[in-house]
């Protein structure tokens, strides 16, 4: 392969639980009891666990993979094998091309050295040639807005400033290949934009990009692809929103009850309109299921439809059958569900599913959807009021 | 994107370890080093800018350790002058300032380099580059130290009544054995030190206590015929020895040395002692790193 890229082939990594000896008295003493009694019978599968299972990828010029999970689902490691910092118990990873990675982007920093001498230090750290660095010297300085500062020890910088420099320092290598760790969230508001625009630009450029974030509305901006892991093993592969919307489905959060206590059942949920709208456009979902044959008690509602947003998880809305003043008997049911997204642009999942009203949860949740809402009618916070502003009075200048 | 099944028949065929070499391994550990020059330069800098800094004593630090040793080598000196009724020769004191440098270059080296691999966790555990670096820029800054050390001394040398010979020339010789014989112990100790944290502390013993077993403050001919033999299996006492020798006596360090004693002949030198150290150092070196290269790929799972 002459093109650059990564190529990860069934990828295993083996963890070890617990603490192993890490001193040479402790090493002594257990050897010296293991002469004296036979050490239990071989915990060894206890104490080690897979926190890689068999991941298989590529990436490919033009392409940018989004690795979503939940905490302990194996994404630091997996990008700790991509950078070579791990071996991978199994399998094979190739990079071609010279490797970037934004990963913990101030870990070289010094607290007693300048800004000046941190910045020589962390990009030789990285890998540029120091021409390279005193070249782009103002330019990372000037990204990271600390000028003046640039002399003072780091140790007397904010978090933010410290955070700031060190993401401009590893945004300037000019890499073939590009390995981003939870970067996204780098400084405020303002310098959040500039960096997520700057990783944009890279992603841009046609080089490819590993990307590890929690901030699932980010993944799905810059993402073309992306891989759902759970526990170490690849759970989905595919695009962002199919990941996104499997990543969110309640049955993986894990607050369903079981499927066999449900007296109904959702297969399918499908969109009727685009899967991209803008604020304030509409949307038009149908959901299939059937009920069984006892009914549904009456605190059950057969067809809930949840709207979450993507990024954060949390409940923009829930509209429910028995609330449309809708009843099933028994049997198969078609209900279509029109929304009106008034939301921020973003990436929003729907979720139908069969809610129990008395306890607050799930019972079965059917398949998921993902909606990519774009700018529309302006939110200049998270609800939009409608306000209109009238001129009511004028007093008369003297 | 190519799906798990369409490349698991390529990564079956790769997942053969290629033999393994010592002189490809060796070839890699250069060509890595040689690569990240400009990562270990800015390490060495890093390290003395810290030591440096905030430092009331500046560049004093790095006369202060030799200095002390000097010091205490006076004292034990003039003790033993007190009582066998010799003289005192400022040449003892040259020989004692040549040998406290090489020392204190030794220990302070050693001292910085095992803890190298802990001390910067944060940076193992998340990048990647090769690890020599870390043991080869502690040992590079404390030689740098030393080397501020021995333009000190230069300058008092014409009050110690030292001469220029060719012998000098054994001088870069011995230096270069000298860091050969450190880089070993240096990248063996913070291998090590990574695995087992105690070995640090193993490691500030044998400092301490290495001063005993490394003749510094008295001659190897005073340990006798058999002890001064044996003084020379610790690989540092050659060169010490080698130092004096050349810098402050002018020895031709090809030429043995005797001395007649009460309890027979004493061999002060022989070139053996030198093939002997040059061994160990050159081997020990090899020998360490291709153990510390080996050890590479975990460390960021120990430290």
């Amino acid at each position: 392969m002459n093109v650059p890229g990564v190529r990860c082939i069934g990828v295993s990594k083996k963890f070890r639980r617990g603490e192993h000896h890490d001193s040479l008295r402790s090493v002594i003493a257990s050897f010296a009891r293991s002469l004296r009694s036979r050490p239990p019978a071989a915990t060894v599968s206890d104490r080690e666990f897979w926190a890689l299972r068999d991941v298989t990828f590529e990436v490919g010029p033009g392409q940018a993979v989004g690795i979503i999970g939940a905490n302990g689902a194996g994404k630091s490691t997996l990008l700790k094998v991509l950078t070579r910092v791990l071996r991978p118990t199994t399998g094979t990873i190739d990079v071609y091309g010279r490797q970037g990675a934004l990963i913990e982007i101030a870990a070289g920093f010094h607290p007693d050295l300048t800004g000046r001498e941190n910045v020589a230090l962390q990009g030789s750290i990285m890998g540029m040639p120091a021409a390279e660095i005193a070249r782009k010297f103002d330019q990372i300085v000037e990204f990271a807005g600390v000028s003046d500062f640039i002399d003072t020890p780091v140790k007397r910088y904010s978090s933010g400033m410290n955070a700031r420099l060190g993401f401009a320092i590893a945004a300037h290598l000019d890499p073939d290949v590009l390995i981003i760790d939870e970067v996204l969230s780098v400084g405020d508001l303002a310098f959040q934009q500039k960096a997520f625009g700057r990783i944009q630009d890279l992603v841009k450029s046609g080089i490819p990009v590993v990307v590890v974030s929690h901030q699932l509305d980010r993944v799905s901006q810059l993402c073309t692809h992306a891989i759902l892991l759970d526990h170490g093993s690849v759970i989905c592969q595919g695009t962002p929103a199919e990941c996104i919307a499997e990543y969110l489905n309640p049955r993986r959060q894990g607050f369903t009850a079981s499927a066999a206590e449900s007296p109904a059942v959702i297969d399918r949920v499908t969109l009727e309109t685009e899967d991209e709208v803008v604020s304030g456009g509409s949307l038009r979902v149908r959901i299939e299921g059937s009920v069984g044959a006892g009914g549904v008690p009456s605190h059950v509602d057969p067809a809930v439809v949840l709207v979450m947003n993507a990024a954060s998880g949390a409940l923009v809305c829930a509209i429910g059958s028995s609330g449309s003043n809708i009843t099933i008997a028994e049997g198969a049911f078609a209900i279509d569900v029109e929304l009106q997204m008034n939301v921020p642009r973003g990436l929003y999942v729907i979720q139908a599913a069969v809610w129990n009203r008395r306890t607050e949860q799930a019972l079965g949740a059917g398949p998921s959807l993902v909606v990519q809402v774009g700018e529309g009618i302006v939110f200049a916070g998270p609800v939009q009021l409608n306000g209109r502003m009238a001129l009511a009075g004028l007093a008369a200048r003297a | 994107m190519i799906s798990a099944e369409q490349i698991s028949q390529a990564g079956r065929a790769r997942e053969v370890e290629p033999g393994y070499s010592f002189r490809g391994a060796l070839v890699e550990i250069v060509r890595e080093l040689l690569a990240t020059r400009e990562l270990t330069r800015q390490l060495i800098l890093r390290d003395l800018r810290i030591r440096y800094k905030q430092a009331v004593f500046g560049v004093l630090w790095a006369v202060l350790m030799p200095g002390l040793i000097v010091l205490s080598g006076l004292v034990i000196r003039f003790a033993v002058v007190q009582m066998t009724g010799s003289s005192f020769d400022r040449r003892m004191a040259a020989a004692l300032a040549v040998k406290s440098l090489a020392w204190g270059f030794f220990i302070g080296a050693i001292g910085l380099a095992t803890p190298s691999l802990t001390a910067n966790s944060n940076l193992v555990t998340k990048v990647h580059f090769p690890r020599e670096v870390l043991p080869l820029s502690a040992i590079l800054a404390q030689g740098v130290d030393s080397g501020i050390g021995a333009v000190i001394f230069l300058l008092i040398t014409p009050f110690l009544g030292l001469g220029v010979s060719a012998n000098l020339l054994w001088l870069p010789v011995l230096l270069a054995l000298l860091l050969c014989l450190t880089l070993a112990a240096g990248l063996l100790f913070s291998c090590a030190n990574a695995f087992f944290r105690d070995v640090k502390y193993l490691v500030q013993m044998f400092i301490t206590f290495g001063i005993f077993y490394t003749p510094i403050f008295y001659e190897p001919a005073t340990l006798g015929p058999v002890g001064a033999k044996l003084i020379m299996l610790n690989p540092v006492t050659p060169l010490l020895e080698g130092l004096r020798l050349a810098v402050v006596e002018g020895h031709n360090l090809l030429v043995p040395l005797t001395t007649q004693a009460a309890k027979g002949v004493i061999v002060v030198w022989s070139p053996w002692y030198l093939a002997y150290s040059a061994a160990v150092a050159v081997v020990g070196l090899v020998a360490s790193a291709l153990i510390f290269h080996r050890a590479e790929a975990v460390y960021a799972e120990y430290v």
